[in-house]
């Protein structure tokens, strides 16, 4: 449990980090560093995002696979890391 | 004999109604008294409470739902995790790959006005723009003057002016180059690969390259009064490459129904002709539509396209509203009256699409699809062709007057735009 506190506290502290979310397979948020309604927000959102692109890399080949999807905002930039079982989601603001 | 008797009355007892009489018996009975009694009793303090639940919020119902064991494989996952993301986060931090982007999602601003290049020598005659071409480095606009709504022979001087709208000093009221010209010119192409030659047509007939580099006398080849050339006003002049590549010859159309193609012989300055087609009425190839003949017989060409596609294909629409499809190498003699010309004609038709109402001002091929253009004429309408089969694939209604151009997008499949006679371009 420490350690998933200090994997979390690390990137945490990484330069513009605004918050991190940590998603199980079916899209409930299960850790968060932000406010509760922001987080079920994104988590239901990226969800869905990550599984339409997974979808689109795997039918245009099949044996390829969704490694790491970023998505740049005006004022952000969200990366999702996807895994079997979990998404692991950072908001950055790189020009902080 | 009869005498009156009275007698005493005789009465029978009845025998039924007695038993119809019933015994009667009475008999009673009485329970004992019973005993009943009253009493009473008070509370001397009173209390309310009541309790209600409240509606939880359902995030922080699954948020916590997992809190007390931790959900398996996390710590795994978060091993795997971590080092790709933080150096994604590190090298995000510091790229400077998106310094100054921005991008545009309003969709309201798509087209301006840029410039209006004037010639005010020829806004002073009143004469119109007939053609306008860029040439191949994009930098340079060359324009024709002339005029459209004369019907008679015109001896009026007028230019061909290009614009460059790359240089420093570049004023849309000035233009760089002006050609004097000594009659009107009806169309303009410039060469696909060198920057300073301009094909162009005129109202007499004549087909002229200028060379703009040229400053002392910018008429690089003509192609004079002779029998070879057209004898009414040519409509369109394109350049259209060769097997050998780097060698372009012209092609020219005029309305008397002979599309011409010109080699240019550069010791002579003069354009030498090459090939003769004649389209005759007679030889048009008739689909399915029967078409009615009429008139002097030679069907007068309005608008020409090249295929990119095919080198030996190129489209023809004529002022009867005649679209066809014709080739280059083919070998049926025209059956025009031969006029002592210095190349045969030939009959290049092949395939003759459905014929639509009104001259045809403008054809074009697709970039991108091998077998589709766009015609436009002056019924308003666009047709979307195949050149496999005789009707249009799509008509499309871009304005209720007439169709003067039609384009297909170079960068976008699906894109086209239209001018209209109403001044408005639209893009579709």
């Amino acid at each position: 449990m420490a350690e998933v506190e200090e994997t979390l506290k690390r990137i945490q502290g990484q330069k513009g980090v605004q918050g991190i979310i940590i998603v199980n397979s079916e899209g409930i948020p299960i850790k968060t560093t932000l406010d509760n309604s922001s987080t079920v927000q994104y988590a239901g959102l990226i969800h869905q995002l990550v599984m339409k692109a997974r979808s689109t890399i795997r039918d245009m080949d099949p044996q390829n696979d969704l490694t790491f999807l970023r998505v740049r905002s005006k004022k952000n930039e969200i990366m999702i890391a996807p895994d079997k079982d979990y998404f692991l989601i950072v908001i950055q603001n790189p020009s902080d | 004999m009869f005498t009156d008797e009275a007698l005493e009355s005789i009465s029978i007892q009845s025998l039924w109604r007695k038993s119809q009489r019933l015994e009667q018996e009475s008999r009673g009975c009485q329970t004992t008294e019973v005993h009943s009694a009253e009493t009473d009793t008070q509370a001397v303090s009173t209390t309310i409470s009541s309790t209600q639940t409240e509606p939880q919020d359902q995030a922080t119902e699954l948020l916590w739902k997992n809190h007390e064991s931790e959900p398996p494989g996390l710590k795994d996952f978060l091993q795997r995790v971590e080092d790709v993301v933080i150096r994604e986060l590190v090298r995000n931090s510091r790229s400077h790959a998106f310094d100054g982007f921005q991008v545009n999602w309003d969709y309201s601003q798509l087209v301006s006005c840029l410039h209006c290049l004037q010639h005010p020598t020829a806004q002073e005659r009143g004469l119109h723009a007939t053609s306008v071409s860029w040439n191949c480095t994009g930098s340079v606009i060359a324009c024709a003057y002339g005029r459209v709504d004369d019907g008679h022979w015109s001896t009026e001087r007028s230019y061909v002016c290009t614009w460059n709208l790359s240089r420093r000093g570049f004023s849309p009221k000035q233009a760089d180059l002006i050609i004097d010209v000594h009659t009107a010119v009806t169309a303009l192409c410039c060469h696909p690969n060198q920057p300073t030659l301009i094909a162009g047509g005129l109202y007499s007939g004549e087909v002229v390259v200028w060379d703009t580099s040229r400053t002392q006398d910018p008429v690089l080849a003509l192609s004079g009064m002779s029998a070879d050339s057209h004898r009414e006003p040519v409509y369109q002049v394109a350049w259209v490459p060769l097997e050998k590549k780097g060698e372009f010859r012209v092609l020219s159309a005029s309305s008397e129904g002979r599309v011409l193609l010109w080699m240019v012989d550069l010791d002579q300055g003069r354009l030498v002709l090459n090939a003769a087609y004649v389209l005759v009425q007679q030889q048009v190839p008739h689909s399915s539509v029967s078409f009615k003949a009429q008139g002097s017989g030679t069907v007068g060409v309005t608008s020409l396209a090249l295929s990119p596609w095919d080198s030996d294909t190129f489209l023809v629409g004529s002022e009867a509203g005649l679209l066809l499809r014709c080739s280059f190498s083919s070998k049926t003699p025209a059956a025009a009256p031969f006029e002592g010309q210095s190349v045969p004609p030939r009959a290049p038709a092949v395939f003759s699409f459905r014929p639509c109402s009104g001259p045809v001002h403008s054809i074009h091929c697709s970039p991108f699809h091998r077998n589709l253009f766009l015609s436009a004429g002056t019924d308003g309408l666009v047709h979307l062709h195949s050149l496999l089969q005789a009707s249009p694939l799509l008509s499309l209604k871009v304005s209720d007057s007439y169709t003067f151009q039609v384009q297909w997008s170079p960068t976008r499949p699906l894109v086209f735009a239209a001018a209209t006679g109403q001044g408005a371009t639209s893009q579709l």
